[in-house]
């Protein structure tokens, strides 16, 4: 077929577009997910009893504030990632979430006795804590990665890595606020390689099913 | 580099921008000529990319164009129409040019598809086309049987599926296209098998 014929082809099948079509097909897949997830969580999980004082305690708040934050600038990144030539200032501002997390350890070796972080790293939940979180990041993970084939990725893998993350740290999120663990040691070693896993199986999700 | 080419590149990236904004709200003919004013440059960028004359690198252009259409909804008003274009062009030239080396004689423009040409009077050929046809799905089977071989055209085939001409036209491009990879798959596994 000759390529003015083509242009003129796709003329004729053009229908309007809605407007942020991409972006309220992420958002329908995250609240998808989530809806998913929290179902999970309260079936299988549930909230901790003595979760009053997460406010007043520095280390406990940022275990569920950190992942949230997390998982909000994933999601800009995502819509960026997802769009060929696509620019986030999320991107940039990532980083910041491993820095909070060095200085909330260092605040910690700081304060606890040395004899005491190796408790503190080992808590009472590790395993628990590494299936639960990738677990319940699977609905968002597997709503996020449905909207995504609506998406144009220049890169598939890290476009799935990114979702991944996004995923990981929402799933965190839900999880610390059962989680019984309250040292930043705890939750910035163990919820860091969990999220990171769930990230590393985005990636490879997306490599195979984020092509176009 | 120059003062003169900047403002060149600016008043073209305008002149874009609103014919993609007009195209996205429904307007064909500010989308037809988005499509044509942008297809010679992309053509470039594609002939650049994958080092062979400009004339073998049409297939690709038209997958791109296709790519286009099918994610304009990806482009954001606001942001800058010329890489978010280029950014396409050169996804779907690397993944022409992936797919070409694992495959060395792949055409993408199902034009050169003997087998459908020789179906007609070889028997042998036409059983392959059928045993090739029976793997794509039934609409894109239907139009490439009604098309190329019983020689009807777009618009005919369009009102008994109830598809415009130009969506017949672009799902065409597109079974060629899947059927030519299918029939260089088959032929290197017929020739695999050969070989054992």
């Amino acid at each position: 077929m000759n390529t003015d014929d083509l242009i003129k082809s796709l003329g004729s099948e053009l229908t309007p577009l809605p407007r942020g079509y991409l972006t309220r097909q992420i958002a329908t897949g995250l609240l998808a997910g989530l809806v998913g997830t929290s179902a999970l969580f309260v079936a299988f999980w549930g909230v901790r009893s003595d979760l009053i004082g997460i406010v007043s305690d520095l280390a406990l708040f940022a275990k569920t504030v950190l992942p949230l934050v997390l998982a909000c600038l994933a999601l800009f990144w995502l819509h960026a990632t997802a769009r060929p030539a696509g620019r986030s200032g999320a991107t940039r501002l990532i980083w910041g979430i491993p820095l909070a997390l060095i200085l909330l350890v260092a605040m910690t070796l700081v304060t606890t006795p040395g004899d005491a972080w190796p408790m503190a790293l080992r808590g009472k939940s590790i395993v628990t804590c590494l299936i639960s979180i990738p677990v319940l990041s699977v609905p968002i993970l597997i709503g996020l990665l449905a909207a995504l084939r609506r998406g144009a990725p220049e890169h598939p893998a890290l476009c799935g890595a990114v979702a991944g993350l996004g995923a990981g740290a929402a799933a965190a999120t839900v999880y610390s606020v059962y989680c019984i663990e309250n040292s930043p040691l705890f939750y910035a070693s163990w919820y860091s390689l969990a999220v990171l896993a769930v990230a590393g199986c985005g990636g490879i999700l997306g490599y195979f099913f984020l092509r176009w | 580099m120059t003062d003169e080419l900047d403002d060149m590149g600016r008043t073209r990236e305008d002149r874009w921008a609103s014919l993609l904004r007009d195209a996205n709200a429904g307007g064909r003919a500010s989308y037809v000529q988005f499509l044509n004013d942008i297809a010679p440059v992309l053509r470039g960028i594609i002939a650049a990319r994958c080092g062979r004359p400009k004339e073998d690198c049409e297939d690709i252009l038209q997958n791109v164009l296709i790519a286009i259409h099918e994610k304009r909804h990806t482009w954001r008003d606001g942001e800058p129409v010329g890489p978010w274009a280029y950014a396409i062009a050169r996804y779907k030239t690397v993944d022409a040019m992936r797919l070409s080396m694992r495959r060395p004689t792949v055409s993408y423009d199902g034009t050169e598809l003997d087998i459908v040409d020789e179906a007609s009077h070889d028997p042998t050929a036409a059983a392959d086309l059928d045993r090739l046809l029976g793997k794509l799905d039934a609409t894109s089977a239907l139009i490439v049987r009604q098309i190329r071989l019983e020689g009807r055209t777009a618009e005919e085939v369009g009102r008994t599926l109830g598809m415009t001409p130009g969506a017949v036209r672009v799902a065409l491009h597109r079974a060629m296209a899947k059927l030519s990879a299918l029939a260089v798959a088959d032929q290197t596994e017929q020739s695999g098998k050969a070989r054992e």
